[in-house]
């Protein structure tokens, strides 16, 4: 009877790819911008001792997750959140939801409030992890595409803005 | 209608309303198979006869298992575990919760402990824990404003611990909530206003907001329809039955809203001035629910303006312009704050300056305004506003709301 | 505005909709604590090539799904049995029905019998005998349907299942699924759906719950149903689809009313589906009502026409102006579809003779509490194509 069938779902690993290499870029350009930029500084230095956040795409990733060293200084620690505490976890809900912010269609404010995202952890710890992100957007992205990504485009010098950005790429390429 | 490019919509609570809703209690946990119910409650509610009138009512047609009102304002882990044995000693196989917030997040929190058979409630926090269906559990709300009856979340603390656990799960929202006029009929009509006007704030910026979508917006325009039809009815004259069932409604419906499509910046600041000032979350909301729509206008004054005709009827909706009637919500809102502030002899606040606590005292200092706007950026709320928000904008927002002046739209950073 | 001093509402449904939808499968089944699913369709599904989009949506999920593709236009208790079979064999844990009216029906009884003993279905047949939650159903729409999937109802050889339980768990309605269809057919479940929606909404016996569902149904059918005819606008069809998904819910949150009795018997000797049909019925049943004795005829003017139209009509012409609104919405309809779509009962095939009969069958044995007259004078105008009360 050719009515009945098993299949089991492929993958795409493109799109995985392609989220894993953004989301490496994402988190070692959020380390860098934790020492270029006096904003994100602070914002980690509210945040407790041994603080580390993941951001990652259900059900089986890909992930990254940074977090705040002994010493202090934010790191990029890699994209196996296996055995590690995490304070704040931030799921996207699959990997074509993760394409759509990764390929700028849906800023995180649009795929937050459309529920395209599960966050686990204290919500102080996320409206600064959120402001965090949004800095980033604004260094990393050229203007006509932060701009959708941020619900306010902000008015920086331009040292901030330019040197500020070639730092990061720059620190992000080179990871330190 | 506007039709969002992608939206989710939940509402799995039965809603029982009328005059005499408790009464089918008894049915309602029949058909989910039970009948031996732990009743939950607190010491204001059993004070105010609630407890009695709910126990009255069902008395012959359940076995009540047991009953307590030792939940503090609070919820706490220790009373978490202390209520689940006495579920479990009793053989229970059902909870009501009778009164507010902390009752439901209390009662939640005995149902996972109970259901799950869980000796650390830890395991289940966060979202998406829970896995499965949780014991029958009815509401019974006794202010018509959280809306936490048709709400999926809920926070139960551990203060050895210094923990917050907060249980995010579709399998928290109660099978039943009880919509009765009885149990709102002697609430006070200060406390009245606070509370419908909280559920008013949950409509207006689940309709404003950035998660909003046709299912949360229909609730939306009906619980702000019948709230502003009934409030000033029922403050002036409290035993108004129907009209405080029309309130009730209008809670669960407000919450139907914001539990899906969440709130804003008055929200955001609500919570704030809250935790740094003790102000009641009602009132809150009451005073800044203008300001929150004046400060978001630029993004989103078509829907604001829409919310005009649910406000204020359709009268005064076909006499405003179109491009006049943001502004008109916004009046029409004020107006009702200071309507109610004159029927309650002043009780009402309409601004932050004019708070005062149960000794006359004022409760919002003006130098408590940076700490307010501080606290502002630690709230999740903020999410779902349509414009950014930083600590400047908080603060300009809470000078204003604690003046009693409108805001200044020509000082808004745009974006 | 109206409440009423008691009602009572349910509804277990979780709508997700828009783009990506079927991306949040994997999601939604771990929410309902599901790993594996049936997957229930028809051949019309699979050549348009629908099927692998959801299979395409599992992908990186990790999940196996078993898919039947077979489903019939009138399927069966050995199909049912058959089914369930595959289900227990191949440990499924719950149900996707892609598509529409047989498709979900069939799930539907699939899922009374896998959630218990399958001799239970005919046990179980009637007005909410099932009194225990189902394993998970989702029900995944495309383009048109019964207007009955989302509701508790489901029929299947010869039986007819009621029960709050069989409401789907969750609907998806994703674009790419809601493909273009013929004119008759979407006209046929919108009218279905609207006219769930404007008894709901008009009776006497309305609720704020129910209205909340109602509500957005009949505003996005109301501007959205003519374009989607004239032009298959894309996201207008997205707006049905959703008008037909709340349609559905409200339909199992009110008690049956006239338009569904007559429609029904009348489906039954016309060629015309039963959404034709009863569209036809519509606006003269409601007319019909439009000043009886706590009806709320005039409100519905503010879902169907919209705040601006409803804002600018004198309150005693609302009824009438709502009411006229269908009626315009047919005309526009019945010429953009060159009279393809009827107007009147006449035009869909049905004999004057054969009224009587109609009447007969819906008036039955008393219990539907309508009377002869009442419904002989609607058909007679809807036959016709003469309004009952004339302006």
């Amino acid at each position: 009877m050719g009515d009945f069938k098993e299949v089991t779902a492929g993958n795409k690993p493109f799109k995985k790819a392609y989220v894993a290499i953004m989301l490496w870029f994402v988190g070692r350009a959020i380390q860098a911008a934790a020492r270029v930029d006096k904003d994100v500084k602070k914002e980690f230095e509210k945040l407790p001792e041994d603080f580390t956040f993941c951001l990652g795409v259900l059900p089986k990733g890909p992930y990254m997750i940074v977090g705040k060293n002994e010493k202090g200084r934010v790191k990029y620690l890699g994209w196996k959140p296996g055995g590690k505490r995490i304070d704040l976890d931030m799921k996207i809900k699959g990997i074509e939801a993760a394409i759509l912010m990764f390929t700028f269609q849906e800023s995180t404010t649009v795929a937050t409030a459309r529920d395209r995202m599960i966050v686990d952890g204290e919500v102080p710890y996320a409206c600064a992890i959120v402001r965090v992100l949004d800095i980033g957007e604004v260094y990393l992205l050229p203007k006509f595409i932060a701009r959708l990504a941020v619900k306010r485009y902000p008015v920086w010098s331009f040292s901030r803005k330019y040197i500020g950005r070639v730092r990061i790429y720059f620190r992000s390429i080179l990871g330190y | 209608m506007y039709l969002p490019e992608y939206y989710e919509f939940c509402c799995r609570v039965k809603i029982i309303a009328g005059h005499d809703a408790l009464e089918k209690i008894p049915e309602a946990l029949e058909q989910l198979h039970a009948g031996r119910p732990l009743i939950i409650t607190d010491k204001g509610v059993s004070a105010a006869g609630l407890a009695n009138i709910v126990t009255e009512a069902i008395k012959d047609g359940v076995t009540i298992g047991a009953i307590t009102d030792d939940v503090p304002q609070d919820s706490s882990l220790k009373i978490v575990n202390q209520l689940a044995g006495m579920y479990r000693d009793n053989d229970c196989d059902s909870i009501i919760a009778v009164g507010g917030g902390s009752v439901m997040d209390t009662a939640k929190g005995v149902n996972i402990v109970v259901s799950e058979n869980a000796d650390d409630l830890m395991k289940f926090s966060g979202a998406g824990a829970l896995k499965k269906a949780l014991k029958p559990l009815v509401v019974i709300p006794t202010t018509s404003g959280t809306g936490s009856e048709v709400t999926l979340v809920a926070v139960v603390k551990d203060h050895e611990r210094h923990l917050k656990m907060a249980f995010v799960s579709y399998f928290l929202l109660p099978n039943v909530a009880i919509l009765d006029s009885r149990m709102t009929l002697t609430l006070p009509p200060v406390i009245t206003a606070a509370t419908a006007m909280d559920a008013m704030a949950h409509a207006v910026e689940a309709y404003t907001g950035l998660a909003k979508n046709p299912m949360s917006d229909a609730n939306a325009i009906a619980a702000i329809s019948l709230i502003s039809d009934n409030l000033l009815k029922v403050i002036k004259n409290p035993s108004d039955r129907e009209g405080r069932l029309a309130l009730a409604n209008g809670a669960t419906l407000a919450g139907a809203a914001f539990s899906n499509s969440m709130v804003g910046v008055v929200h955001t600041l609500g919570h704030a001035t809250g935790s740094v000032c003790g102000v009641p979350h009602g009132v809150c909301m009451s005073i800044l629910l203008p300001y929150g729509l004046e400060y978001n206008m630029h993004k989103n004054a078509h829907f604001t303006g829409e919310l005009l005709l649910p406000l204020a009827g359709v009268e005064v909706y076909a006499g405003t312009p179109k491009h006049l009637r943001a502004e008109g919500t916004v009046a029409y809102i004020r107006k009702m704050n200071r309507d109610i502030h004159d029927a309650t002899d002043g009780g009402h606040a309409r601004f932050f300056e004019e708070v005062r606590d149960r000794d006359g005292r004022r409760m919002v200092p003006r130098e408590k305004l940076e700490d307010i706007a501080r606290a502002a950026l630690d709230d999740g709320s903020i999410f779902y506003n349509p414009e950014e928000c930083d600590y400047e904008d908080f603060l300009m927002i809470i000078k204003a709301a604690w003046e009693g002046a409108p805001l200044d739209r020509e000082l808004i950073k745009k974006g | 505005m109206f409440f009423p001093d008691n009602y009572e509402f349910y509804c277990p449904v979780k709508i997700n909709s828009g783009n990506k939808a079927l991306e949040h499968l994997p999601v939604e089944l771990d929410a309902l604590n599901a790993v594996k699913p049936l997957i229930l369709t028809d051949r019309v599904v699979v050549k348009k090539g629908l099927i692998r989009r959801i299979t395409s949506a599992f992908k990186d999920s990790g999940i196996t799904m078993d898919i039947f593709d077979g489903i019939p236009q009138a399927p069966d208790l050995k199909l049912v049995r058959r089914l369930m079979n595959i289900y227990r064999d191949t440990g499924c844990d719950s149900i996707i029905a892609v598509g529409g009216g047989a498709v979900v029906d069939t799930a539907k009884a699939l899922d009374i019998v896998v959630s218990g003993k399958p001799e239970d279905l005919r046990d179980v047949a009637g007005n909410d005998l099932i009194k225990n939650p189902l394993g998970p159903l989702v029900f995944v729409p495309t383009a048109s349907g019964t207007g009955f999937e989302t509701s508790g109802f489901a029929a299947l050889g010869g039986m007819v299942f009621s029960s709050r339980f069989l409401m789907p768990d969750l609907v998806v309605i994703d674009p790419r699924m809601i493909t273009s269809e013929k004119a008759d057919a979407v006209v046929a479940t919108s009218m279905i759906a609207l006219a769930h929606c404007a008894e709901a909404y008009t009776c006497p016996a309305k609720n704020p719950m129910i209205d909340t569902y109602a509500y957005p149904a009949m505003q996005f059918i109301g501007e959205n149903l003519v374009n989607v005819i004239k032009s298959g606008d894309r996201k207008g069809r997205l707006a049905l689809a959703n008008a037909a998904t709340m349609a559905g819910i409200v339909f199992s949150g009110t008690s049956r009313g006239i338009i569904h009795e007559l429609g029904w018997t009348v489906d039954d000797i016309s060629g015309h589906s039963h959404g034709i049909c009863m569209g036809i019925l519509l606006p003269y049943a409601l007319e019909y009502n439009i000043n009886s004795e706590g009806y709320h005829m005039s409100d519905m003017l503010l879902p169907i026409a919209g705040p601006e139209i409803y804002a600018g009509t004198a309150k005693n012409l609302r009824a009438r102006k709502a009411i006229n609104f269908i009626y315009d919405m047919q005309h526009d309809i019945h010429d953009i579809s060159k009279g393809g779509i009827p107007l009147t009962l006449k035009d869909a095939g049905i004999s004057k003779d054969a009224l009587q009969g109609i009447a007969g069958a819906a008036v039955g044995d008393g219990h539907t509490g309508f009377n002869m007259d009442d419904c002989m004078v609607i058909l007679e105008h809807a036959w016709e194509g003469k309004p009952i009360i004339s302006f």
